[in-house]
């Protein structure tokens, strides 16, 4: 049973041939996407380079500014550091993702759309994100400082953080009259 | 002027940004396209002996490898010429010879399938090198008392030194002369540099991460001895610059190089170890500042004697002297500027180049002047205002520095400070008190746009220049929907295009100042265009002299007679009417000088038990003529105020003993984060500055990063009492420091 | 970050079987899949443990918390029995990396955490813990974030994990499974000093996995506090930290566990400074003394000779903080 288990999940592996692709579903979005990668791919160039969902971006490639921001099972985690065979079998969302079908905006869209929340772009995508992650998880208090915190992960170069602050507290009201 | 101009609105390129459909240009995946990887040296000084390139080249998904060996030879130096807009970072060609310079020189580009085949053999490329002794990982501190001993080339200031600036000195009742240093900053917009090239035929398309589509057109253009018409340089959004994307870098050649060899497109996504070792950083500075004045407080003399590290491979002088001869009513003047070569990569400018280096010397310095006089702060800036540019002894076009000091004094409660070192307390903590004056030259430059009336009803405005955040789409739809009336929703605006009508880089504040100007003559144009045919035998307004037709609302009227455009196009049974035009500064610099200035206060909270120092926040006021979006430029100055935060507290990009640059990635180079971040107070003026342009705006991306570390350092020194003249005010500074 | 193979077994016994001398396990993959991008771990065959179950917290019948290897840092920070029980482990867990991190990285994980020394993470330079033998660039480079406790001549990174400090200080074992069976390894025999070979970081066999960690049971009225001392305020590595737990009978101190993080070689047990401060009386005066005791016998370099002072703050604050709940403790 053990061997058995293990060759099943190893995937079409030949011996000789070192790149070792492996087919995998990825659902994004609510979409599944069938893909042959090598194993070293990570979600991030998974979803850019593949599946061109260029939404979330690469700002250092090494988990150390969240604008790679993606959220799994509905928690916010680095893409650039997930392998994308990692994520089989969970749910992802990208920014691409978090409107409605009918393009209505995200509250959190439209609060940082309201707060001009950003300035070059480059960041938002991982701050949205990671703000939805947090408005969602009840582990994590809703005070400014509590908020700041738990954003951290998310450098702004731009320094546009007071407006990120203040679009996130308004998309917690919205939601929470809602 | 009131309705859509100097207005808050939503961005208009919002939509596009949130939903992650902006394209910046490593989003751009194009057929066929490869993928770039470039080797940087491990060593900052030496000659490249040879390359082990067997192993990568064996790899899956390689496809080439590009280096010293098999470069193209028949490349040319861009003239590197401002005016001539073909301005490089690095002058130095890619792989052009084997002496290595810098840590992280480019000595190879790896050219493979995949992201992940061109790094799987990048990291097997070997170089093999022959490393010098000699190694000048920094310059030695600046020899106040000669400045001639120093390594480097002399700048002189411009002829703004004025007086007898040592004499003066010698003379004066109260003197003060210190030393100020800044360690070498990186710009670390979030958006890695990148760069995508595709041939077809004898023209190249790059999409580039850059602050200045037609000039690194135009540098491509000497660089491949090709007509500018044949290179196009796409840059639809920008992850920001800060000055790092203003000049083409070797990558971009790099990559265009290697797409006309492969005849694929190839696009390169600089890593992120490698935008700081070879894409721009604002050069560590060292600064001397005396200053000379009477009992009562006024200025007798100022000498600002500055020196900025450079590289090998190409001169930057960061000028860090300049705002000095502006900022205050002082006789005798002397500034000077020096450069020395180092082994790092080439510095370039960084958000308010000069500026706010510079400031943060003299403003230092005035705070300490103010402990020496025992005056306040603000009341010895006050008694040297200068009413009139003392540097070109013209007016100043528009000066409202006093209602900056006075409103944010008011703003931050100055009045509350006591003015006793570490008098105030909270619990644990110390409280600082520390404010600074800030400045920013303005500019305005030469600009060409174009505006087409649709027969839609839309309006499509069009220029050469680029939005790097700073909200240039939103502002020029304002500016377009302000003058014909069409809604602000109606209006397309196409920047970051070099094919398009030639615009300014996006940097140095001067890009609003240059473009509305341009984007109102080639609406005119647009407007006659369509008088013209309007006007001619059998339309609408042949009975109308052409000169007193106005485009109104959308339409053109003379007297009680409305025609909207839409109409008239149909009538015409044309699709569009379209024009070109330029606009440029007259000689209003002849009559005037145009500064913005702010002034910021700061509280800083000291834990001297756990030496711990936070800002606790930060008010500014500033006069920067008109805003034409407000919501956009107070974020532009919220900006500047959180780099500033960095600039004072944490950033240093260090190269140790051997020229390694050791921190070259986003979790050792410190930048503010959420956490860091006080609330900020702005406050914009609005004095129109009309002497400058028709809409009264002086820019506004710099200033808020001048001054900032000044007030952060002066307050600290208020709850401290210790003077901490060198950046950043780290902890270990802190802890040792008496 | 070069080709690899993936395997992903299904227990624990599969797991053992796949691992070898070039293999590598992953969990949340913040720390390896970093340093295969880097080059700096280059295994040929990396063994998943995402399902291998190992998510469990529970209370164990004499009274210690056991945790399974793959609870995230987000969940083991959150867990009520942690939050109740062990305050300073989750206030640790909170003070490092980033929310998304933290809903990456295991237990384990942060166990097996590797030094941030940045000529470690450059295979370009010389570095006795990567290639032995090479020398260490940071002795003579900069050294500013290393360490000044547990060094050696060949190696002075700092062990940068901030929940192992909190785990040094309240105990803890860890479980491993091999093919030889189960081993406990207590918590400070874990890792290892560097002495003569700094590539030898943990007492962990090549085909060993880590399956638990049991934290001791928690010191019956304990109070406790963990401060990080850091450039900004947040989402960086600390230059120091530090874990205390104290009791007290009135104001004598009756136990105490001081443990430092961004100063030494591993997670650091301040015993000599925990001895001398049992049975005294809970002043500041006392915590500074035992402060400057933890730090006998650091050794400063050119960039690092700050962080004895800071360190000695960190302890000295961490204990006034910590003592002061216990007093607005009695006050309720």
């Amino acid at each position: 049973m053990a061997d058995a288990t293990l060759d099943a999940t190893v995937g079409h592996v030949d011996p000789n041939d070192t790149s070792s692709l492996q087919t995998m579903e990825l659902t994004v979005n609510g979409q599944t996407h069938t893909l042959t990668l090598e194993p070293n791919v990570v979600l991030l160039d998974a979803l850019r380079e593949r599946l061109n969902l260029t939404g979330a971006k690469k700002g250092c490639d090494h988990g150390q500014c969240g604008a790679c921001t993606v959220l799994i099972d509905g928690r916010a985690m680095n893409s650039c550091l997930l392998l994308a065979a990692l994520a089989e079998g969970q749910e992802i969302t990208t920014i691409e993702g978090l409107a409605d079908e009918d393009g209505t905006l995200h509250p959190i869209q439209q609060a940082f759309l309201e707060h001009d929340a950003y300035q070059c772009g480059y960041c938002t995508a991982g701050q949205m994100m990671m703000a939805t992650s947090i408005l969602n998880d009840k582990d994590i208090a809703k005070d400014p400082a509590s908020i700041k915190e738990a954003m951290s992960g998310n450098i702004c170069r731009c320094g546009a953080y007071k407006n990120i602050l203040d679009a996130v507290q308004s998309a917690h009201r919205t939601i929470e009259g809602a | 002027m009131s309705e859509t101009l100097n207005t808050q609105k939503p961005r208009i390129d919002g939509a596009l940004k949130l939903s992650g459909g902006a394209d910046y240009t490593a989003d751009i995946n194009l057929d066929g396209q490869l993928y770039g990887y470039p080797v940087g040296s491990a060593i900052a000084s030496g000659e490249l002996e040879g390359l082990e390139l067997e192993e990568a080249l064996g790899m899956p998904g390689v496809v080439d490898i590009f280096h010293h060996d098999n470069f193209d030879s028949t490349l040319k130096h861009s003239p590197n010429s401002f005016a001539e807009k073909n301005t490089v970072s690095e002058p130095r060609l890619p792989f052009e010879d084997t002496t290595i310079h810098y840590h992280g020189q480019y000595i190879a580009l790896v050219v493979a399938d995949t992201f992940e085949h061109a790094r799987a053999a990048a990291q097997n490329v070997k170089g093999k090198y022959r490393a010098n002794d000699q190694v000048t990982s920094q310059l030695d501190e600046l020899d106040a008392d000669n400045v001639a001993g120093l390594p480097g080339v002399l700048q002189e200031g411009d002829g703004q030194s004025r007086g007898e600036a040592d004499a003066a000195y010698e003379n004066a009742e109260v003197t003060l002369d210190h030393h100020y240093s800044i360690a070498t900053e990186t710009h670390a917009a979030m958006e890695l540099h990148a760069s995508t090239a595709t041939w077809s035929g004898d023209h190249l398309t790059v999409y580039e991460s850059t602050q200045g589509v037609v000039f690194q057109r135009h540098a491509l253009s000497h660089v491949f001895s090709m007509p500018p018409e044949q290179i196009n340089v796409i840059s639809h959004f920008i992850g920001s610059g800060f000055g790092g994307k203003l000049f083409m870098w070797p990558h971009a050649i790099m990559t265009a190089v290697a797409s006309r060899r492969l005849k694929r497109p190839v696009k390169t996504v600089v890593p992120r170890q490698s935008v700081f070792t070879s894409a721009g950083s604002r050069p560590r500075s060292m600064q001397r500042v005396r200053l000379g004045a009477r009992a009562d407080g006024t200025l007798t003399s100022i000498r600002h004697d500055g020196s900025n590290e450079t590289a090998f491979v190409g001169m930057h002088n960061d000028t860090v002297i300049s705002a000095t001869p502006s900022m205050y009513a002082c006789e005798n003047v002397a500034v000077t500027n020096r450069v020395g070569e180092v082994n790092h990569g080439m510095p370039c400018p960084m958000r308010a180049p000069g500026e706010a280096p510079g400031l943060f010397a003299l403003e230092t310095a005035m705070d300490e002047l103010a402990w020496q006089l025992e005056m306040d702060p603000v009341e010895l800036r006050k008694k040297n205002f200068a009413e009139r540019d003392p540097a070109s002894d013209l007016p100043w076009s528009s000066n409202h520095l006093i209602e900056c000091w006075d409103n944010a004094a008011k703003r931050f409660g100055w009045e509350n400070r006591t003015a006793e070192i570490g008098a105030m307390r909270e619990g644990d903590e110390i409280i600082g008190y520390g404010m600074a004056s800030q400045s920013w030259e303005a500019m305005r430059l030469q600009c060409s746009a174009r505006v087409t009336f649709l027969a839609d009803g839309r309006l499509q405005v069009s220029c050469g220049t680029q939005d790097i955040g700073t909200g240039t789409y939103t502002i020029v739809a304002q500016t377009a929907s302000e003058l014909s009336g069409v809604p602000i929703e109606d209006i397309d605006v196409r920047l970051g295009d070099s094919s398009l009508p030639s615009g300014p880089l996006s940097g140095g504040s001067f890009a609003t100042a240059t473009v509305l100007p341009a984007v109102k003559a080639a609406l005119d144009a647009a407007t006659q265009a369509l008088i013209d045919k309007v006007t001619q035998d059998g339309q609408a307004f042949s009975d109308v002299d052409s000169e007193s037709i106005e485009l109104n609302d959308r339409a053109l009227t003379y007297g009680d007679r409305s025609i909207p455009v839409t109409t008239l196009l149909e009538e015409l049974g044309i699709g569009q009417v379209t024009a070109e035009a330029s606009a440029e500064p007259g000689d209003e610099k002849n009559d005037y000088s145009f500064r913005s200035f702010g002034a910021v206060f700061v509280e800083v909270r000291w834990d001297p038990g756990i030496s711990r120092l936070k800002v606790e926040r930060i008010v500014s006021t500033i006069d920067i003529g008109r805003a034409i979006n407000p919501m956009t430029a107070r974020n532009q100055v919220e900006g500047g105020l959180v780099m500033g935060l960095g600039m004072a507290l944490f950033e240093q990009t260090e190269y140790d003993k051997s020229g390694y640059l050791y921190n070259a990635n986003l979790a050792d180079y410190i930048v503010p984060v959420h956490a860091d971040i006080p609330p900020i107070d702005v406050e914009l003026l609005d004095y129109p500055d009309y002497h400058l342009n028709a809409f009264g705006a002086r820019g506004v991306g710099e200033i808020g990063l001048t001054g900032i570390a000044a007030a952060i350092s002066n307050a600290v020194y208020h709850a401290t009492g210790k003077r901490i003249r060198d950046l950043p005010i780290s902890i270990e500074r802190l802890l040792m420091a008496n | 970050m070069q080709s690899f193979e993936l395997i992903r077994p299904e227990s624990v016994k599969d797991a053992i079987g796949a691992q070898s001398e070039r293999s590598a396990y992953i969990g949340g993959g913040t720390t390896l899949v970093d340093l295969m991008k880097l080059g700096v771990m280059q295994p040929d065959h990396v063994v998943d443990t995402n399902r291998l179950g190992l998510d469990e917290i529970e209370v164990l019948d004499d009274g210690r918390l056991k945790i399974g290897a793959r609870v995230s840092n987000s969940r083991l920070a959150t867990d009520a029995r942690v939050e109740r029980d062990y305050p300073v482990l989750s206030q640790a867990l909170l003070s490092g990396a980033s929310t998304g991190l933290r809903n990456m990285a295991t237990t384990a994980g942060n166990v097996m955490q590797r030094t941030r020394c940045p000529y470690f993470r450059d295979p370009a330079k010389p570095c006795n813990k990567r290639e032995p033998g090479t020398g260490c660039s940071a002795m003579d480079g900069i050294n500013r974030n290393h360490a000044v406790l547990g060094t050696s001549e060949h190696c002075i990174a700092t062990h940068p994990s901030d929940m192992c400090v909190a785990m040094a200080a309240i105990g803890a074992t860890v479980v491993v499974e091999g093919r030889k069976g189960t081993r406990e390894i207590p918590f400070e025999d874990f890792h290892l000093l560097p002495g003569d070979h700094p590539e030898r970081e943990h007492d962990l066999r090549s085909d060993e996995l880590i399956t638990h960690v049991v934290l001791d049971a928690p010191l019956e009225g304990a109070v406790s506090t963990y401060l990080k001392l850091r450039d900004r305020a947040s989402y960086e590595f600390a230059l120091a930290s530090c874990a205390a737990i104290v009791t007290l009978e009135g104001t004598k101190v009756t136990a105490a566990r001081i443990a430092l993080g961004g100063v030494a070689t591993k997670p650091w047990r301040a015993v000599d400074a925990e001895a001398a401060l049992v049975g005294e009386d809970a002043t500041a005066k006392m915590f500074e003394q035992v402060a400057l005791l933890a730090f006998q016998r650091a050794i400063p370099l050119e960039h690092n000779a700050f962080k004895v002072e800071l360190g000695q703050q960190a302890i000295a604050r961490a204990l006034r903080d910590a003592v002061q709940q216990a007093s607005q403790g009695e006050h309720q």
